[in-house]
């Protein structure tokens, strides 16, 4: 805590308040995403896949309020970029095989998968301001490799992988809002009505 | 051998158990609830089985008793997140049992907070006439200091002789950005009054009609999740006010 109190308070709350609400915007990005492509198809996807073999499931997350408000500023953060690094590179095959997927809500699917991509770019940034705005001794971000080049050959697996990274990827980045939006009430306890 | 005598005066095997719905009021316990099927005419009893996804061991329900009938609480304790529980419900009784259709719940997209409490109206006296300011208290149970939940708010107006809160007009179509602003009618009358408050526990409502009764009800929303039921209304009546004339005097 008495790391903050050292650096400029006010400019580090407007960054915390800036990362929440892009991270707030990718999670509901995702969601109105999903809801694209579940109004054609049934997800069945996630009947065949479970979230429990995506591709981020081996970070150690806190999955309670209690685990999660135990952990120290830093480790909030890092938990965070580590989730949001883990996604550039599944992300950017997403965007790039979307304008062929064989959905009829192509179009605004392709759209939204670019917005994204460019929202986890720019959180990214805000993340990287933000730790060297909180001082933090840069932590060792957690690897966690994205082991695929393709969404598959034939229409239905292209769907389903589709729909399966996307339901990760909604899970996570509901992981990362839920952790900037502790650090943020955390920092900006000199402000009552932001929590 | 134990033979089933088929023709039991009318009693047959428990029909499906419905899982009908759950609810995590505050992102730390959920609830889920069962419609019971037909009973065959026996003494039936529901049981309710979950596991986690990516995990074999199956838990029977913890606790039937604290959300009341037909329903299955979840303490913190046995409340993770981000992880799908796969829940049904098996009804058995003396003929057989029967199961329901599994249904996958993660937590964080079935938040619905409770409403918000302590809704005060106060009439403030004020120059053209007075205004109401409104207040109120977030859910007790939603853990915003910490920022594990971060609510919106949002109000509702309408004179207690009205009947309904919403008096569309159906010319116009209701979107989020028009339920930003009040609207009246071309006669000034309030039509459908929802404002927006945010993240804040306060909001002033002005412009209302002199000698009115109004009833006032608040509402939340967490930042991914279902609104609140609205509060039981709060009344108030507006005082008899002229409107003060604006006259310039010279002297």
């Amino acid at each position: 805590m008495c790391v903050f109190v050292s650096i400029d308070g006010v400019s580090l709350n407007d960054l915390l308040e800036r990362v929440s609400q892009l991270s707030d915007k990718l999670h509901s990005l995702s969601t109105s995403l999903t809801n694209d492509l579940d109004s054609h198809f049934p997800p069945y996807g996630g009947r065949l896949m479970r979230p429990s073999m995506c591709h981020t499931a081996s970070l150690q997350i806190p999955n309670d309020k209690d685990q999660a408000l135990r952990l120290p500023e830093n480790e909030l953060l890092s938990l965070a970029r580590s989730l949001l690094l883990a996604w550039s590179d599944p992300l950017a095959m997403l965007s790039s095989e979307a304008n062929t997927l064989p959905h009829p809500e192509r179009n605004a699917i392709n759209s939204k998968t670019r917005q994204l991509q460019d929202q986890t770019n720019s959180l990214g940034a805000g993340l990287e301001r933000l730790v060297h705005k909180m001082g933090t001794s840069s932590e060792v971000l957690s690897s966690l490799p994205f082991n695929s080049n393709d969404l598959g050959h034939d229409k239905i697996s292209r769907l389903v992988n589709f729909h399966f990274l996307l339901s990760c990827f909604r899970r996570d980045s509901h992981k990362i809002d839920s952790f900037l939006k502790v650090l943020r009430c955390r920092t900006s306890k000199m402000q009552p009505d932001m929590c | 051998t134990a033979i089933f005598v088929s023709h039991t005066a009318g009693v047959s095997a428990p029909g499906r158990p419905r899982l009908t719905g759950c609810r995590s009021p505050e992102k730390e316990t959920f609830t889920c609830w069962w419609e019971p099927g037909d009973d065959g005419g026996l003494p039936t009893t529901y049981v309710l089985y979950y596991h986690l996804e990516g995990s074999e061991t199956v838990y029977e329900c913890p606790d039937y008793r604290t959300a009341g009938k037909n329903s299955c609480f979840f303490s913190k304790n046995d409340t993770s997140l981000w992880v799908n529980y796969n829940i049904s419900v098996v009804a058995t009784n003396a003929m057989g049992s029967s199961v329901s259709e599994p249904v996958d719940v993660d937590v964080v997209y079935i938040v619905q907070p409770n409403t918000p409490e302590d809704v005060r109206v106060l009439v403030v006296d004020d120059d053209p006439g007075p205004y109401l300011h409104v207040s109120w208290e977030k859910p007790l149970a939603a853990d915003t200091q910490s920022g594990w939940i971060t609510l919106v708010y949002q109000l509702r107006v309408k004179e207690t002789s009205q009947d309904t809160w919403e008096v569309g007009t159906g010319k116009e179509e209701r979107d989020e950005e028009k339920e930003k602003n009040e609207r009246r009618t071309e006669e000034g009358e309030r039509e459908r009054e929802e404002y927006n408050a945010g993240m804040q526990k306060g909001y002033n409502i002005f412009s209302l009609l002199s000698g009115r009764e109004y009833a006032v009800q608040v509402r939340c929303k967490p930042d991914h999740g279902f609104w609140s039921e609205w509060t039981s209304p709060a009344y108030v009546q507006i005082p008899d006010y002229m409107l003060r004339e604006h006259s310039m005097w010279i002297i």
